[in-house]
C-alpha cells in the first residue's frame, strides 16, 4: 500500500473498530500487530457489551451509544460474530437498596430498566436460588463473539482499501518537530501523519516508546468455562456487588459473581479482579471462590463440571476511565485504550469519538472527560 | 465365573459381567453408536478407549458427559444417550 | 490447619513421594523410591495396576507379561507404598515447600501434600483425521486393545488395524487371539526404513526375540502385514485402503473392505497436563512431540519433580520402565548404578529409532476432505478451520480456535490440538513453531470438576 494515512497499532476489537470507522470516513488505514488479530486481552474476553454496570457519567453515555453502534456494525460488516441483545439481570439477595437507586439513576440517564419483584425474577432465570428477592432487568445489555468481530471487522477494513500486517513488533515511534511521522517495526518502517495506540494492556509500553507517557496496568481476570450443558442460564446474570467492584482501586483480589451460559452450550463464570501485574499463573483459591459463588446463585450448577478456566489481562487507568484522545505531548499521536473490562463494548463508541476527533469534527458526545491530557504533569 | 449384572441403555436392557465398563458391556451387546453429537447429531461410538477423547459420553442416573468407556457398569444403572 | 468446608473434601498429609500413575514406569518408580522404605503414594484413575501397556482383567497377558506380575508383586509387597486406586487428579499445587495433590475419589475431592512428586502418566494413541474417522467402528489400537484386555470384549468380529508404528503387532495380535477376523495390518512406513538405525539393533538385540514372538503370532493367524498404505476413507463399515508415497501422500486407492471396526493409530501423544501445571518445563523431540525436560536423574526444571516414561519422549514399557526406576531412586535419595544408566542409554536409542523409523509424515494433511470433522469435540471440519486461516487470518492454531471452537470441547485438545497446528502451518505455510507446540498443551484444569466440589473445597 501507498503511504497509509492513518496506522493502528492493535488488532483488537478496539483497534479493529477504530480501523473501521476511519475507513468508512475515507482514510486509507494500515492496521499493524505484533501477534495476529485478537491475540491480546480481545482473545481473553467474555463478549460483553453492558450499560447495566455503569454509573451515569461519561462512561455510560459512551456506552448506550457504543452498544448501539454495535448493532449498527453488525449491519456493516454482516451478521458474522453472534452479536445478540441478550439482556443482563442484576440480582439481590438482601439488600437491594443500592441497586434499585443506581438502577432509577441510570433510568434517568437514557438505560431502559425493569424492576424486577420475586416473581419475574424467577420467571426470567428459573433457575436462580430462591432466596434472591429482586433485581433489575437491562434488556440493552449484549453478548458478541469478540475474536471473530475483530478479525471480520478487520477482514472489512481490507475489504475496502486498508491493510492488516501482523507479527509486527513496533520497535520505535518515529517522531518529528513533535509530531507523529510513522513506525519502525520488526516487518519494517511505516510512514503516517496519525497513529492510534490500540495496544490495550501495553499502551502505556507503547507511549512510553513515543516520549509519552500513559498510566495503564494490567488487572488480572479470570473465567471458568463449564462442560457444554443444559440451559440453566438464560441472560448474562449478575450479583449487585459488581458494580461496586469495577469501580474500586484495591490492589488486592476482588471477586463478583457473573454467571451466563453461551451459544455452545457452555456456561461461563466470572469474576476477578487483581493487580498482580503480568503474572499469568494459575491461582486455583480463586477458581473455587468464582465457582462457590456461582453455585450461590445457581445450585443447579453444583452437578455440573467445570473443563477450563483462563486469564487475562485488563487494561486499566487509574481513575478507572478509558483513555480516547490525542497524546498530551505529541501531535498525531492518538489513544484508544485502557478500557478495563468494558473493551468489547465500548470499542465502537470509541472508535466513532477517536474518529471524528481526528477529523476535526463534532461528535455525539463531549470526550474529554476520557482525554489523556489528565494524565500530563504540569510542567512549570 | 463373573456374576452378571444387568442395566438400561436409552430404555433397553444390557447384560453384562460384572466389572466390565459401561461401554464395553454396550458394544458387546451389539451396539455400537453410544450417543449422537450435539450440533451434527452424528452417531459417535467408542474412539480411544482409555478416557482421553470423551467421544464415548452418555448420561449416567442423570449426569451428564460421562465417559462410559471409564464407569464400570453397575447393576439398575440408568444410562442415556443424553443430546 | 486450614479448614476446608463442609467434610466433602479430605485433606491428608503426607511425608514423603507421590507417584502419579500405574503403569510401566510409575510402579518402577514406587517400588525403586520404597527399597529404602521411603513413605510413597501410588495414585491411579483405574481400578487395577498396570496402566494402558500392562491393562488386565484377572492376568496381564502378551509378550513377556511375566514382567508385570513381578513388578506388581513387589509393589502390593512394599509397606511403604500406599496404592490409591480410582483417583484422578485433577490440579496440582505448591504450598510453601510443599506440593499438593488434588484428586477426585468416589465422588469427592481429596487431596494428598508431600515433599516431592513423580509424574509418570503416560501417552495415548495419536489420530490423524480421514473421511469417516468420526464414524462408530473408527478408533485406535489402544481403544481395541482397552476393551479386549480391560473389559474382555471384542471391538468388533471382523477387524483393520492400520496406522504405523509396532504398537500395531501386539493389537493384531492380540485381537486374533481373541477369536477376531483381522482382515488386514498396514503399516505405513517401509519395513527398509530400520536400515536407518541399524546401530539400534545392535544395541537391542533382545527386541529381535520380541519381533520373532509377533511373527509366529502373525504367521498362525494368517494375518498379512502390508506396508506403504494407509486407511483413507471409513463409510459405514466400508474400509477404503489406499497406497502412500514416503511422504504419506495417497496413490490410488487400492481395495474396499467390509469391516465392522478400523483400529488406527499414528505413534503416540504423551499427556503433558499435570507437568504443564506444575511449570515443568517442555521441549519439542525430534519427531515433533511437545515432551518435558529432565536431567540425567529424570529431574525436571521444578524442584522435587520427577518425570518418567512417556512424557519426557515415547519409548515405549522398556524405557518407561527403566525411567521410573531411575526417578524412585533419585527422589528416595538412593544411588543409581552405571549399568542402569547404560541400560536406559540404550533404551533410549532404541526410541529415538523408533521416532525415526515410525515419523508421521506430513501428506496425511491431504487425506481429509472440507466436511471431515478435524474437532471431534466441537464437530470443526477441515473446510472450518481453513476457513479461519484464509478469511479471517489465523496465523496459528491458538487463533484458529478462537474463531472455531476448535480444542474448545470435552477433550481439551488432547485429540486434535496439533493437528490444527500442523494444518494451519500447512495453510500459512510457516512451521509449526515449538512455542506454539508447548502452549497448546497448557490446561489448567486436569479433569472435569463439579462446580459444587470445586467450590465446596475453598479455603
Amino acid at each position: 500500500m501507498q503511504s497509509p494515512d492513518a496506522i493502528v497499532i492493535g488488532a483488537g476489537i478496539v483497534g479493529a473498530s477504530s480501523a473501521l470507522s476511519l475507513t468508512n470516513a475515507g482514510l486509507k488505514v494500515l492496521v499493524i500487530d505484533r501477534g495476529a488479530v485478537s491475540s491480546g486481552t480481545t482473545g481473553a474476553g467474555e463478549g460483553n457489551i453492558l450499560v447495566s454496570d455503569k454509573d451515569p457519567g461519561p462512561e455510560l453515555t459512551l456506552a448506550l451509544r457504543s452498544r448501539d453502534l454495535w448493532f449498527e456494525m453488525q449491519e456493516d460488516v454482516g451478521d458474522t460474530f453472534e452479536l445478540e441483545a441478550k439482556g443482563g439481570v442484576v440480582v439481590a439477595r438482601n439488600e437491594d437498596g443500592p441497586l434499585l437507586k443506581l438502577a432509577a439513576e441510570q433510568s434517568e440517564h437514557g438505560v431502559r430498566i425493569q424492576k424486577l419483584d420475586h416473581a419475574s425474577l424467577h420467571e426470567l432465570e428459573p433457575y436462580l436460588h430462591p432466596e434472591f428477592h429482586s433485581g433489575v432487568f437491562y434488556p440493552q445489555d449484549a453478548q458478541c463473539q469478540p475474536m471473530l468481530a475483530a478479525a471480520q471487522v478487520i477482514r472489512t477494513v481490507i475489504a475496502r482499501g486498508g491493510e492488516f500486517i501482523s507479527q509486527a513488533k513496533v520497535t520505535r515511534i518515529i517522531v518529528e518537530n513533535g509530531s507523529v511521522a510513522g513506525v519502525e517495526t520488526s516487518q519494517g518502517i511505516f510512514r503516517a501523519p496519525i497513529i492510534v495506540n490500540a495496544t490495550g494492556t501495553w499502551a502505556g509500553e507503547l507511549a512510553e516508546m513515543a516520549g509519552s507517557h500513559l498510566p495503564i496496568a494490567p488487572r488480572k481476570g479470570f473465567i471458568l468455562v463449564t462442560e457444554p450443558t443444559k440451559k440453566y442460564v438464560f441472560h448474562k446474570v449478575y450479583d449487585s456487588d459488581y458494580v461496586s467492584n469495577v469501580a474500586s482501586s484495591d490492589a488486592d483480589l476482588q471477586t463478583s459473581t457473573v454467571v451466563e451460559g453461551t451459544r455452545s452450550g457452555t456456561i461461563l463464570i466470572g469474576a476477578s479482579r487483581e493487580r498482580i501485574g503480568f503474572d499469568g499463573s494459575m491461582n486455583y483459591e480463586i477458581l473455587r471462590r468464582l465457582a462457590a459463588q456461582a453455585t450461590s446463585l445457581f445450585p443447579v450448577l453444583r452437578d455440573v463440571q467445570l473443563l477450563r478456566a483462563y486469564r487475562g489481562f485488563r487494561p486499566y487507568a487509574p481513575d478507572h476511565l478509558p483513555v480516547i484522545g490525542e497524546d498530551s505531548k505529541i501531535r498525531g499521536l492518538w489513544h484508544s485504550a485502557g478500557h478495563e473490562g468494558a473493551g468489547i463494548g465500548l470499542a465502537p463508541g470509541s472508535a466513532a469519538l477517536i474518529t471524528d476527533a481526528i477529523l476535526g469534527r463534532e461528535s455525539f458526545m463531549d470526550g474529554s472527560p476520557f482525554s489523556p491530557h489528565r494524565f500530563a504533569t504540569v510542567s512549570l | 465365573m463373573s456374576n452378571q449384572i444387568s442395566f438400561t441403555f436409552n430404555g433397553v436392557t444390557v447384560q453384562c459381567e460384572e466389572g466390565q465398563s459401561i461401554a464395553a458391556a454396550v458394544i458387546n451387546s451389539g451396539t455400537l453408536a453410544l450417543r449422537k453429537t450435539r450440533f451434527g447429531e452424528e452417531p459417535r461410538s467408542i474412539f480411544c478407549g482409555i478416557g482421553i477423547c470423551f467421544d464415548c459420553v452418555v448420561v449416567v442416573d442423570g449426569v451428564a458427559n460421562q465417559r462410559s468407556c471409564l464407569i464400570t457398569a453397575k447393576a439398575d444403572m440408568n444410562i442415556e444417550s443424553g443430546s | 490447619m486450614s479448614d476446608y468446608g463442609e467434610g466433602r473434601y479430605e485433606y491428608r498429609e503426607w511425608l514423603m513421594i507421590i507417584v502419579i500413575g500405574a503403569g510401566p514406569a510409575g510402579l518402577a518408580a514406587a517400588e525403586a523410591a520404597s527399597r529404602n522404605g521411603s513413605e510413597v503414594a501410588l495414585i491411579d484413575s483405574a481400578s487395577r495396576l498396570g496402566g494402558q501397556y500392562w491393562r488386565h482383567r484377572s492376568q496381564v497377558s502378551g509378550y513377556r507379561s511375566n514382567r508385570a506380575d513381578l513388578l506388581f508383586a513387589k509393589v502390593r509387597g512394599a509397606a511403604s507404598i500406599t496404592y490409591i486406586s480410582e483417583a484422578t487428579v485433577w490440579s496440582i499445587e505448591r504450598e510453601g515447600e510443599l506440593i499438593r495433590v488434588n484428586y477426585l475419589q468416589g465422588g469427592s475431592e481429596s487431596s494428598l501434600t508431600a515433599e516431592k512428586l513423580i509424574l509418570a502418566t503416560g501417552a495415548y494413541d495419536r489420530s490423524l483425521p480421514f473421511p469417516g474417522w468420526d464414524q462408530p467402528g473408527s478408533m485406535t489400537p489402544g481403544a481395541a486393545q482397552a476393551l479386549l484386555k480391560g473389559h474382555g470384549v471384542l471391538a468388533g468380529q471382523s477387524v483393520v488395524v492400520a496406522g504405523t508404528g509396532p504398537f500395531l503387532l501386539p493389537v493384531a495380535t492380540g485381537l486374533a487371539e481373541a477369536g477376531a477376523s483381522v482382515i488386514g495390518l498396514y503399516e505405513a512406513h517401509s519395513p527398509m526404513r530400520w536400515l536407518l538405525s541399524p546401530q539400534a539393533l545392535l544395541l537391542n538385540v533382545s527386541k529381535f526375540a520380541e519381533l520373532i514372538y509377533y511373527a509366529g503370532l502373525i504367521r498362525k493367524h494368517r494375518i498379512t502385514p502390508r506396508f506403504g498404505r494407509v486407511v483413507s476413507r471409513f463409510d459405514k463399515g466400508q474400509v477404503t485402503i489406499s497406497g502412500v508415497n514416503s511422504e504419506f501422500s495417497l496413490k490410488k486407492p487400492s481395495r474396499t473392505i467390509e469391516v465392522d471396526v478400523v483400529a488406527v493409530g499414528w505413534g503416540f501423544s504423551p499427556d503433558l497436563t499435570l507437568g504443564g501445571i506444575a511449570g515443568c518445563k517442555e521441549r519439542v523431540d525430534i519427531d515433533g512431540t511437545t515432551v518435558f525436560a529432565v536431567d540425567a536423574q529424570q529431574l525436571s526444571s521444578q524442584k522435587n519433580i520427577w518425570i518418567a516414561g512417556e512424557a519426557t519422549g515415547i519409548g515405549g514399557a522398556d524405557l518407561s520402565l527403566l525411567e521410573g526406576e531411575i526417578a524412585g531412586l533419585a527422589a528416595s535419595g538412593q544411588g543409581i548404578s552405571s549399568q542402569l544408566r547404560m541400560a536406559r542409554y540404550r533404551k533410549q536409542v532404541f526410541a529415538d529409532a523408533l521416532k525415526r523409523s515410525y515419523s508421521v509424515k506430513d501428506g496425511w494433511r491431504s487425506w481429509a476432505e472440507k466436511s471431515t470433522v478435524v474437532c471431534r469435540c466441537e464437530e470443526v471440519s477441515l473446510g472450518e478451520i481453513e476457513e479461519s486461516v484464509v478469511e479471517l487470518g489465523a496465523e496459528d492454531s491458538r487463533t484458529a480456535k478462537l474463531f472455531t471452537r476448535a480444542g474448545m470441547g470435552l477433550c481439551q485438545g488432547r485429540v486434535c490440538s496439533r493437528n490444527v497446528s500442523e494444518i494451519v502451518a500447512g495453510l500459512t505455510k510457516c512451521a509449526v513453531t515449538d512455542e506454539e507446540r508447548i502452549a497448546s498443551s497448557n490446561r489448567p484444569i486436569a479433569a472435569p470438576i463439579a462446580l459444587g466440589l470445586l467450590g465446596d473445597g475453598k479455603k
